[in-house]
């Protein structure tokens, strides 16, 4: 009974916040701020889906915008061949759910075609084999011109359902959640902590593999055929290898395994740069920092993560005194930042340059992965999930028996 | 994509062996910064992604120090000397160096205990770091390039391989005669009817005029065939000194790796990290040591690349070239120094195959492939051995 109310209540609450967001963008917010949260759906996707052969299977796979744009352009082709040049007018939503399935057909093939050499190869080949894949494709895309070349693939049709986009992420959540709690699931993690030891127990390596690759960048295709849609002209320039570096950074920070973080994470790290591009001066212009502040920066920061290196590593005190030292410590960092900066003011070249705080987007992703890495391996949430129990916990009830709460 | 034309009509079988040799001065870069990947991949297992970074930094100090030595924006000065080059080569592979072990005693050294992913993650972050760091902060809009009158050995030189046919030197020889016979009659004619010109002529002077016409056609259509035969490599000063110092720099390597002592050093610790540590090498200095031999190699490459063949730079200038090398070192064989001499050399000569193929578009992407060949059918590459994992 107990399980099937919480199945219901999530089913719900996954569903009906689709419809909230949607209706809560179109309400109140502009053009610009909807597209941005339609990125964020479309990056928890992504992350989701990363986190799927990444974090949970183990694979480490650097070259997921590949997925996104193969899903992106085959959708966008077929849509724009058929609807813009064809002249035929099918119902739109339906139109875009058969797209995304297209889309996920065709970055699934891709997807298996990537899985087979992780057969054979482990940890950073692997990695490396991605990277080229991605590569390949963005490559070969820009240089067909039957999809725009290198200028873009343009006159897509717009369909653009904000709560479909949420809904695919919440299905992909949904699906990789549940995958991991069934016993095929298991089989999932089992490659992840011991390739094998899991093959001597009697998994099949290969499928569970060439499964997560399957369905990872299936979602991936997915996510993409939803963003031809939403803009309406797709560039090789949008699927970089910096796309699958943030989608890479999501799943990292959110913390490899964990899909809650990894959905947070998204949110969180598509929205930053949006931020930073936001921040404005009180007389209304972009917020422009001098050199000299942003090195302080970085100073500050390195100086502040060596301390925590060093207090981590010694391992000793209690929890309450270690995060009293914490805090100390970003409290220096925060006030040497300053002093260094004005340590640095005489420095004509560094405190005349200007940069725009838009400008420091991927700096800052870049030194979230170092100092993550360095700090907390596992990611924020490391492998720990939202669940009904905790948030039972919460609310100061007594946790549910540990059978339930296994996550 | 139109393969089987290309593939057989557009083909010049004349310029390929010129293309072999660009081919071998550009792998002569790559396999500079390759032996950087296979190094440190060699002693501490991981992919050093900052190292494409650490080159692009290589040549932006080769930049700066250019500057300083007055061939800055508009300079005109126009003499330079060897000792230039040597001055902007050390310090490019000094910096590079410095570089090379910051980035391994901060980001790589306090990662050694955790998994290799987190490592390589580590890596991709330091790489990106820079990159995009090093944007903020370095002139890359529009991109600079180095001065080419640092270059004291501009021009070129040419190397005839096969001589044009007999047959059509006879040819040559055998028209020209008879071309320069017709011309002087047909001139002889004009100066004696200076109302007549070339192309207004009377009927009398016509026959003449067609003769001299007939011949000049038949003896330029001859020296045609002399050009167009014949195989001639042309060879840039720049790049054969890149190709000979690339030589020595890496005759350097050899003698420091097989005979000194941190080179034995070198040697154990890449055979077996633990035991080497255990056996008394002090395995910290000789990472440091690899880093800064590693990190010199492309300091060295990126110099020349930017001061020889001047390319434009960005933060993103090494980013491709790494790649290409890190492919290189793979298909040589990673962690094996012979190999990734010969994998850059090959890489060199492949992506220029790509380019007299007519496929120049898809010349980066030649690098992925080969990697993921390589990397399905034979991953301990060309010079490797394979190598069994332990459980």
């Amino acid at each position: 009974m107990k399980f099937w109310t919480t199945r219901i209540v999530s089913f719900i609450i996954g569903i009906g916040g689709c419809f909230v967001i949607d209706l809560l963008s179109h309400r109140f917010v502009g053009s610009y701020e909807q597209r941005l949260v339609v990125l964020a759906g479309l990056y928890v996707t992504l992350a989701v889906s990363l986190n799927l052969i990444n974090g949970i299977t183990g694979q480490f796979s650097i070259g997921h915008a590949a997925f996104y744009q193969i899903g992106a352009y085959t959708a966008g082709y077929v849509s724009r061949t058929y609807i813009t040049m064809g002249g035929h007018n099918p119902p739109a939503i339906p139109w875009l759910l058969g797209m995304m399935v297209l889309g996920a057909i065709a970055a699934s093939i891709a997807g298996f075609v990537v899985g087979l050499p992780s057969l054979r190869l482990r940890g950073d080949y692997l990695a490396i084999v991605t990277l080229g894949f991605g590569e390949i494709i963005r490559i070969l895309v820009q240089n067909t011109d039957a999809l725009g070349g290198s200028y873009a693939l343009d006159k897509i049709p717009k369909i653009q359902p904000i709560w479909l986009v949420w809904l695919l992420a919440i299905v992909c959540i949904a699906v990789c959640r549940n995958l991991i709690k069934t016993a095929r699931g298991l089989t999932f993690l089992a490659v992840r902590e011991d390739e094998v030891a899991s093959s001597a127990m009697g998994v099949d390596v290969t499928s569970v593999k060439v499964t997560a690759f399957i369905i990872g960048s299936a979602f991936a295709g997915a996510a993409g055929a939803l963003l031809a849609h939403y803009e309406g002209l797709i560039t090789p320039t949008t699927f970089t290898m910096d796309v699958s570096f943030i989608i890479l950074t999501m799943v990292v920070l959110g913390g490899t395994g964990s899909i809650t973080g990894s959905a947070v994470a998204a949110i969180f790290l598509s929205y930053l740069p949006e931020y930073l591009r936001g921040l404005k001066t009180s007389a209304g212009e972009p917020l422009v920092v001098s050199g000299a502040a942003v090195i302080a920066g970085l100073a500050a920061v390195v100086v502040g993560v060596a301390f925590i290196k060093r207090i981590l590593d010694s391992g000793r005190g209690t929890p309450r005194s270690r995060a009293l030292k914490y805090l100390g410590i970003a409290v220096g960092v925060v006030i040497l930042e300053p002093i260094i900066s004005f340590a640095l003011h005489p420095i004509k070249p560094l405190s005349s340059m200007s940069i725009e705080a838009g400008q420091l987007r991927m700096v800052i992703f870049a030194a979230t992965l170092i100092v993550l890495m360095l700090l907390r391996p596992e990611g924020v949430f490391a492998h720990h999930e939202f669940s009904w129990s905790w948030v039972r916990k919460l609310f100061g009830k007594r946790p549910v028996p540990q059978a339930e709460v296994a996550a | 994509m139109h393969l089987f034309p290309h593939l057989l009509a557009g083909l010049e079988f004349r310029t390929l062996p010129e293309q072999l040799v660009n081919g071998l001065f550009l792998g002569a870069i790559y396999a500079l910064i390759a032996l950087g990947y296979t190094m440190v991949y060699g002693v501490l297992r991981l992919i050093n992604f900052a190292h494409g970074e650490v080159y692009m930094l290589g040549a932006y100090t080769a930049l700066f120090v250019s500057y300083a030595l007055g061939f800055g924006v508009g300079s005109t000065v126009t003499s330079s000397s060897v000792l230039n080059l040597l001055i902007m080569l050390l310090a490019s592979m000094t910096v590079c160096s410095i570089v090379g072990v910051v980035i391994e005693r901060f980001a790589y050294r306090p990662m050694r205990s955790h998994s290799r992913i987190a490592s390589l993650i580590t890596a991709i972050g330091v790489s990106l770091f820079l990159q995009y760091a090093g944007a903020l902060f370095l002139p890359n809009s529009p991109p600079p390039s180095i001065n080419e009158q640092v270059n004291p050995f501009r021009g070129s030189t040419q190397l005839t391989l096969v001589g044009p046919p007999a047959s059509a030197l006879q040819a040559i020889r055998d028209a020209k005669p008879a071309a320069e016979q017709a011309t002087a009659a047909f001139n002889n004619y004009l100066k004696a009817h200076p109302t007549e010109s070339e192309f207004n002529i009377s009927p009398a002077g016509q026959p003449l005029r067609d003769a001299a016409r007939t011949a000049e056609d038949k003896l330029e259509s001859a020296e045609r065939e002399v050009t167009g035969s014949g195989v001639t490599i042309t060879i840039r000063y720049g790049e054969l000194i890149i190709f000979i110092t690339s030589l020595i720099l890496m005759g350097i390597l050899k003698y420091l790796v097989s005979n000194t002592r941190p080179g034995r050093a070198m040697r154990a610790v890449s055979h077996d990290f633990d035991s080497a540590s255990l056996m008394g090498v002090n395995v910290n200095s000789i990472v440091t040591f690899t880093f800064i031999v590693g990190s010199a190699l492309a300091g060295a490459g990126a110099m020349m690349q930017a001061t020889f063949k001047g390319t434009p730079m960005t933060t993103f200038f090494g980013l491709l070239p790494g790649v290409k090398a890190f492919v290189a070192a793979v298909l040589g064989g990673i962690g094996n120094i012979p190999g990734a001499v010969l994998g850059g050399l090959l890489m060199g000569v492949a992506e220029t195959l790509m380019i007299w193929l007519g496929y120049s578009r898809y010349a980066d992407a030649i690098a992925f492939v080969v990697l993921i060949v390589v990397l399905l059918f034979r991953p301990e590459g060309l010079l490797g051995s394979a190598e069994v994992d332990k459980v």
